[in-house]
């Protein structure tokens, strides 16, 4: 018996492939990154000439070069900041992914307890998580701990919805296949399950990650500590307080490339791990 | 007791089933089949072909009746061995496996030795010709090559009874036929029994010792019919004048039993 599909995985040389790849970059950068450069550009030159134009005050409305200067000027303390809340919000994100993933698990191994806790988890899901803020400073201090804390809360329920809606959207012939196998409830899980959640699991995180440092900043506006030991968030806080609005700015920006490099980071390693065996993640 | 159904590897005993919806799938199925028969049910769509076929695994339960396995219970031969395969519609490959861990998942659920199952699933996937392609995930395969993968899937953990739910459906008509040829080599060769579904005529006359026909609403059986043409079967035996006489009979219990709805 032989295979009568001919399937040819490799083909064309090297040569004309390596020639088609430039003009494929040259197309990808006019088509998908040529438009958001130039706007950029506009953008930014626009910000630095209307506040001169309108003759603005910098603690009113700070031109670029402003706030580039207010951080390079106070950079120490921009850049020490930056490092705390980092890892605060990745405690936080550790924590949500660990405990939402773990408690998921635990939820979809069984149909009574997925049935009698979820809801709860949905009308909790609901509460906004600055509601609770103080709740979370009376109960764990201020400080890091409160702070974590309350990361840890913002990212959590991404990951349990995403990853229960994961575990319960397996192929019914699939479950089937296992069943006739005589495969015990673990094996399900561990064989089937997890590795079919991965992909939602994935988006939770990702959802997460970013929720993450946002509620690092809220943390540290309700339970931010100086000495040396604040984060972003309260770097904010006294800039407001002092009137610093050029370095106000820069916290905010420092706060923006700090949720888009973490959701780089965690889209990476997801694709990493998603990539070579999931179809989903071939999109 | 004592029917003479005892001595058949698969009974079906007055066999009923009503789904929770109200819908009776099967009404009063009685029949037997004996050790290494390939077995085609036949029948329109909706007639409980394959409610029928997943009793037999153990997937559905009889609302009357019962149906036995080796004279057992499907649950418990389920349960105690791997004698029982299914192979569905669909390939049902798990995307995340490469071709040969997807073969392996049958023994590596019952445990044992890995090297051991490893050459298995070595043997089943040369058989059915894509031993070259061991490392490649399913998303590479073409169809057909899935179908392959899930055929060796099912044999993989030499079942003594191998369950078709319309395999080839889903497969251009070239792709079909050499698989249904590379089927019979391998039934003859492994000596399972076979039930397969399918609602196609030619099909059933080409690779069946036995075809159960059914008629719909409700599910019932019409007839069985033995084909006597002899194995290996070829493809060139669909010209053969006894080849077309099968095909006629089967053909008019199917529209006897559609007419005998029609009427009421
Ligand atoms: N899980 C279920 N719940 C309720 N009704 C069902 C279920 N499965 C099948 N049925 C009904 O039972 C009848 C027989 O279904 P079955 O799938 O066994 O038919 P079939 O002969 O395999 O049809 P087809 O050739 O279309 O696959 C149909 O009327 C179908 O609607
Ligand atoms: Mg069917």
């Amino acid at each position: 018996m032989s295979v009568s599909t001919a399937e040819t995985i490799q083909a064309g040389t090297l040569e004309p492939e390596v020639k088609k790849r430039k003009a494929d970059w040259r197309q990808t950068f006019v088509h998908y990154y040529l438009g958001p450069i130039i706007a950029f550009v506009v953008v930014t030159a626009l910000w630095q000439l209307v506040p001169s134009w309108l003759g603005m005050k910098p603690f009113i409305f700070p031109k670029p070069t402003d706030v580039l200067e207010a951080a390079v000027q106070d950079w120490s303390i921009l850049w020490e900041a930056v490092r705390i809340t980092v890892v605060e919000s990745v405690i936080g994100f550790l924590l949500s992914a660990i405990i939402g993933i773990g408690v998921s698990v635990l939820l979809a191994s069984s149909l009574i307890l997925e049935r009698s806790i979820y809801p709860y988890a949905i009308i909790l899901q609901t509460i906004p998580v600055v509601a609770v803020a103080p709740l979370v400073v009376i109960w764990f201090g201020a400080g890091y701990n409160s702070i974590v804390a309350i990361a840890f809360l913002i990212g959590f329920f991404p990951v349990i919805s995403n990853t229960l809606m994961g575990l319960n959207s397996v192929d019914r012939s699939m479950d089937e296949l296992f069943t006739l196998y005589h495969s015990s409830k673990w094996q399900k899980m561990w064989k089937l399950r997890l590795p079919a959640a991965m992909p939602y699991m994935m988006t939770g995180l990702k959802i997460s990650c970013t929720l993450s440092i946002v509620g690092a900043i809220v943390g540290e506006y309700v339970a931010g500590i100086g000495g040396g030991k604040g984060g972003l968030g309260y770097a904010i806080t006294i800039a407001a307080v002092q009137m610093k609005t050029p370095f106000l700015f820069a916290c905010g920006i420092a706060a923006a490339i700090l949720g888009i490099t973490f959701y780089l980071v965690v889209s990476l390693i997801s694709n990493r791990i998603l990539g070579s065996w999931h179809e989903s993640a071939m999109k | 007791m004592g029917d003479k159904e005892q001595g058949h590897f698969v009974a079906f005993h007055h066999v009923g089933k009503i789904y929770s919806t109200g819908t009776t799938a099967l009404a009063d199925v009685h029949f037997g089949i004996g050790e290494g028969d390939f077995v085609s049910f036949l029948g329109p769509s909706g007639c409980g072909k394959s409610t029928a076929l997943r009793m037999v695994a153990g997937l559905e339960e009889a609302s009357s009746g019962s149906v036995l396995v080796g004279g057992k219970e499907p649950k418990r031969v389920i349960r105690e061995s791997n004698d029982i395969a299914f192979v569905f519609q669909e390939a049902n490959l798990l995307p995340w496996r490469t071709v040969l861990d997807n073969v392996i998942l049958p023994l590596e659920l019952r445990g044992g030795s890995m090297k051991e199952h490893r050459t298995e699933a070595k043997r089943v996937l040369e058989m059915v010709g894509l031993k070259d392609y061991m490392k490649a995930y399913p998303r590479q395969l073409s169809g057909g090559m899935k179908m392959r993968v899930s055929i060796a899937r099912a044999l993989a953990a030499k079942p003594k009874l191998l369950l078709m739910d319309e395999p080839f459906a889903a497969l251009d008509e070239i792709t079909r036929q050499t698989l249904q040829m590379e089927l019979l080599d391998i039934w003859r060769r492994e000596k399972m029994t076979v039930l397969f579904v399918t609602h196609n005529v030619f099909e059933a006359v080409l690779l069946s010792s036995r075809i159960a026909v059914m008629s719909a609403r409700p599910g019932r059986l019409s007839t069985m019919i033995d084909v006597e043409l002899p194995y290996p079967r070829t493809l060139a035996m669909r010209t053969d004048r006894s080849f077309g006489e099968y095909v006629d009979r089967a053909s008019s219990y199917l529209e006897h039993g559609s007419l005998r709805k029609e009427l009421g």
